[in-house]
């Protein structure tokens, strides 16, 4: 009978317990929120990268990546490769026709065009026996010790298979039939119509994106895409490039006054012109949406001509740009490009607009954006710990001569200001894996809570503690990083 | 407590249609009335659901689907459109029905389980106003048709032709009809001290005394051992052996998809909300306000009661029930067929008699 009486008391604690428990997690859910939501939130990528050293061996691999400007079409990585995924077409110039094709970086005069030169991912193994051969090193894995020539991929997943082929070559089909490859292009054709023809019997009808095109690397053309964007944006003003404007009234101000003076004939610079008038006067103009609108303003001087001449040759005009677009992908290639739509970003109001003043402005003079934002924000007392993070995610413009004064103008602030949280990489160094872990999980969650890195800090203490994985290397690394 | 057929029978009795017809078009009006509570109190309950189950595991549940305006996002509302497209889901999925089936009562199985939820609905008040029928024998009839679906549970699972259906329809019956037993000693009590099976009558009891549940120490475990024994009657976890996704994949449900299965998941939750509403009328003073618990309050502070804004107090009532039962779902593991037995037979019915006995007692001493 005690037995039966104890086992009811038993029960009704454990109940207790256990309602109890799983009611902390119910009332602390934000704090104790273990999902990462993976489009909008993404772990940072391990930035060890298969090199050359042997201890870099069985780290992560990311994405075979072509630098074509490079590529001497020797096919010696398309030899090489173990699963036969790279696959290398070149056209060589006749000897009557005088064609240049270029010179890599090597100084090595280039004998011939690549007219194809696609990698399948999906086959691809990752043995980097591809990299080893290439003579000109053109061909290499992204990131790790090769962040500076690109970027590392955080994922290339694609909606189909043929996605994951990869077309690095650039040459258009008038440069093959300068170089003399006429009868590679037909070939070609020949062979994309037999492919079609073969999947209109499946009864599935083709996207107008053949296998074997020639139009555009499929990868690394964010960048370019983005340029793209904005210049057509500048061309073409239409109702929803005020889209940007958050503010819901000025933008519904901004949509109707774009539709009436557009209804009266009126060009690009006057519907802006009008635009900015009737907000200013409702009183709604804010800094945020003049540094929008002046985006929307024809920017570079030559585009300024160009609207000048408008009425001349709008044909032409096109033309042109697409020639300076695929001009600034070129130099762009390599590098994340800051654009105003990074701005916003910055959680702080006040920040953000500054942000983009300055951007604006820097825009027009042709200086270094990252640095006239920074000495912007610098000015005002604005510049946070986030948002320059933010910047340091961005390299510094191609052209511009800046880029030392930008890097010592960086030293100076990680001098002054203390509390910029200290990077996650500086955790590596812990050696055992399991506190490593833990140590980045809690320091991702304090960084999504904008906490103090001294905080951060003790949440790694005390989480390292109660997982008992605490050793006095961690604890030193963590003083000199509080130190710091 | 006139019930609402009766009203709007005297209302529309001027008009010149047949008494018949009008009686027909009122009942088929009711019935489409159930219906979408019935409905609305799944897709509601189905995302609170999800919603903390999520929160009790640390992780945030459905955030992507808004809708009427409902953003998707790390806000509490925003996924209010899964549910939604979850049903939609189900009704244009393929129905299969294998081919050894007994086809007959295959289909004719869901449809049992569904009816014993929608006429159980008649008898169970929403306010003093708001009762479809009101019948002097209103809890007697709640207890007797919440066990009309086992005779569905049973027919599912026999007409699957899967072993895993009989042994699902087979645990259920056994649980259901073992827990009915402790569910009636506690009405039991409850009708003893009120003298009465009519639930308007439990209600004016508690309305001029106080709540059931504070009535003697003996009906507060009463309470306890009527809401656990009906988490157990709606088939829900710690007591979900009759589904046991890990050893039955989904017990009596398994051959069921589409439309079949979205009625036995409407089914579940109405059945999970008229048994809350239920333990909040007999036991938590069903349309009263809170200032009932104990009836030491003057006479003014009860403004907050009436037939309308009583709708309010027995809904909120439910709806924290109802949280309770998703507490429990996402903190217990499933117990065994040994100590879902031993429970009921060795712990909860004994109890409930000695309750029984001493409620007795307790009533002869007070009323003396």
């Amino acid at each position: 009978m005690s037995e039966y009486i104890g086992n009811i008391v038993y029960g009704i604690k454990s109940f207790i317990t256990g309602m109890k428990l799983t009611w902390s997690h119910f009332v602390n859910k934000k704090d104790l929120v273990a999902t990462l939501q993976y489009p909008n939130e993404k772990w940072p990528i391990p930035e060890k990268n298969i090199g050359f050293d042997h201890s870099e061996y069985n780290s992560i691999r990311s994405r075979l990546h072509v630098d074509i400007d490079d590529c001497i079409a020797c096919m010696q990585c398309e030899r090489a490769c173990p699963v036969d995924c790279i696959k290398i077409d070149s056209v060589k110039p006749p000897k009557d026709i005088e064609y240049d094709c270029g010179m890599t970086s090597n100084d090595t005069q280039k004998k011939m065009i690549v007219s194809r030169f696609t990698i399948d991912m999906s086959e691809c193994m990752y043995c980097n026996l591809c990299v080893y051969p290439c003579p000109e090193e053109c061909i290499y894995m992204v990131g790790g010790p090769n962040e500076d020539k690109h970027p590392i991929d955080y994922e290339f997943s694609q909606y189909s298979r043929d996605g994951m082929i990869f077309e690095f070559a650039d040459a258009t089909d008038e440069m093959i039939k300068e170089a003399g490859g006429k009868k590679w292009i037909e070939s070609r054709d020949f062979k994309n119509e037999k492919l079609n023809d073969g999947e209109n019997l499946k009864g599935i009808v083709v996207e107008e994106k053949p296998l074997l095109s020639k139009e555009e690397p499929k990868v690394n053309n964010e960048i370019s895409t983005v340029s793209d964007v904005k210049i057509e944006k500048n061309v073409e003003l239409n109702i929803t490039s005020f889209n940007t404007i958050t503010d819901k009234m000025s933008r519904g101000i901004a949509k109707k006054v774009y539709v009436s003076s557009k209804r009266n004939g009126k060009d690009h610079i006057a519907i802006l012109s009008d635009v900015s008038q009737t907000l200013s006067d409702a009183g709604k103009m804010t800094d945020d949406i003049k540094s929008i609108l002046e985006l929307l303003y024809p920017s570079s001087k030559d585009e300024m001509n160009k609207s000048v001449h408008k009425e001349d040759n709008s044909s032409d005009l096109k033309e042109n740009n697409q020639d300076a677009s695929s001009a600034k992908k070129n130099d762009a290639k390599n590098i994340v490009e800051i654009d105003i739509k990074d701005l916003n970003k910055i959680e702080d109001k006040m920040a953000r607009g500054t942000a983009k003043k300055a951007f604006v402005g820097a825009k027009r003079t042709g200086e270094d954006k990252l640095v006239a934002i920074r000495e912007s924000l610098n000015k005002n007392n604005l510049l946070s710990k986030d948002i320059d993070e933010l910047l340091n995610t961005f390299s510094p413009d191609p052209g511009s001569s800046n880029s030392k004064a930008e890097t010592t103008i960086k030293n100076n602030e990680s001098d002054e200001s203390k509390d910029i949280l200290f990077d996650i990489k500086e955790l590596n160094k812990i050696e055992d894996k399991m506190a490593r872990g833990i140590s980045k999980k809690v320091y991702i969650a304090g960084k999504r809570n904008n906490k103090q890195p001294k905080e951060i800090i003790e949440e790694i203490l005390i989480s390292l503690k109660d997982s008992d994985k605490i050793s006095d290397a961690i604890i030193q690394l963590l003083n000199k990083l509080k130190g710091n | 407590m006139t019930s609402i057929v009766d009203r709007l029978l005297l209302s529309l009795n001027s008009t010149v249609i047949d008494y018949e017809i009008l009686l027909l078009i009122i009942i088929t009006t009711l019935g489409v009335a159930i219906f979408t509570v019935m409905a609305v109190n799944a897709l509601i309950a189905v995302y609170f659901e999800r919603k903390v189950s999520a929160f009790m595991q640390d992780r945030l549940g459905p955030m992507e689907v808004g809708i009427f305006g409902f953003k998707g996002g790390k806000k509490f509302w925003g996924g209010i459109g899964q549910t939604l497209a979850d049903a939609i889901k189900l009704l244009v999925k393929e129905d299969i029905i294998p081919d050894n089936a007994d086809r007959t009562l295959m289909i004719l199985a869901p449809f049992i389980i569904f009816t014993g939820a929608l006429l159980t609905f008649i008898a169970v008040p929403f306010s003093s106003n708001f009762v479809i029928s009101d019948f002097n024998i209103g809890i007697f009839y709640i207890v007797a048709m919440s066990s009309v679906g086992v005779i569905g549970i049973i027919l599912a699972g026999w007409s699957s032709n899967n072993k895993w259906s009989l042994y699902g329809a087979m645990r259920a019956a056994a649980q259901i009809v073992s827990y009915e037993i402790p569910i009636g000693l506690s009405i039991l009590l409850v009708v003893l001290v009120s003298g009465s099976l009519n639930i308007g009558d439990i209600v004016e009891w508690q309305s001029s005394n106080r709540w059931f549940i504070f009535h003697s120490p003996f009906t507060f475990i009463a309470f306890f051992i009527f809401f656990i024994s009906v988490v157990a009657e709606t088939n829900r976890t710690p007591f979900d052996i009759p589904e046991a996704e890990s050893e039955l994949v989904a017990g009596w449900m398994t051959e069921y998809s589409g439309f079949r299965w979205a009625l036995f998941f409407l089914s579940e939750y109405a059945n999970m909300l008229i048994v809350c509403l239920v333990a909040s009328i007999i036991f938590l003073g069903g349309w009263l306000s809170p200032f009932h618990i104990i009836n030491i309050f003057p006479e003014s502070w009860y403004i907050f009661d009436g037939p309308n804004i009583g709708l309010l107090w027995l809904f909120s009532k439910a709806a924290i029930l109802i949280f309770v039962m998703m507490w429990f779902r996402w903190t217990f593991p499933r117990l065994r067929v040994d100590q879902l037995m031993y429970l009921c037979w060795k712990v909860f019915i004994p109890i409930s008699l000695f309750n029984l006995f001493f409620v007795s007692l307790w009533e002869l001493m007070t009323n003396v």
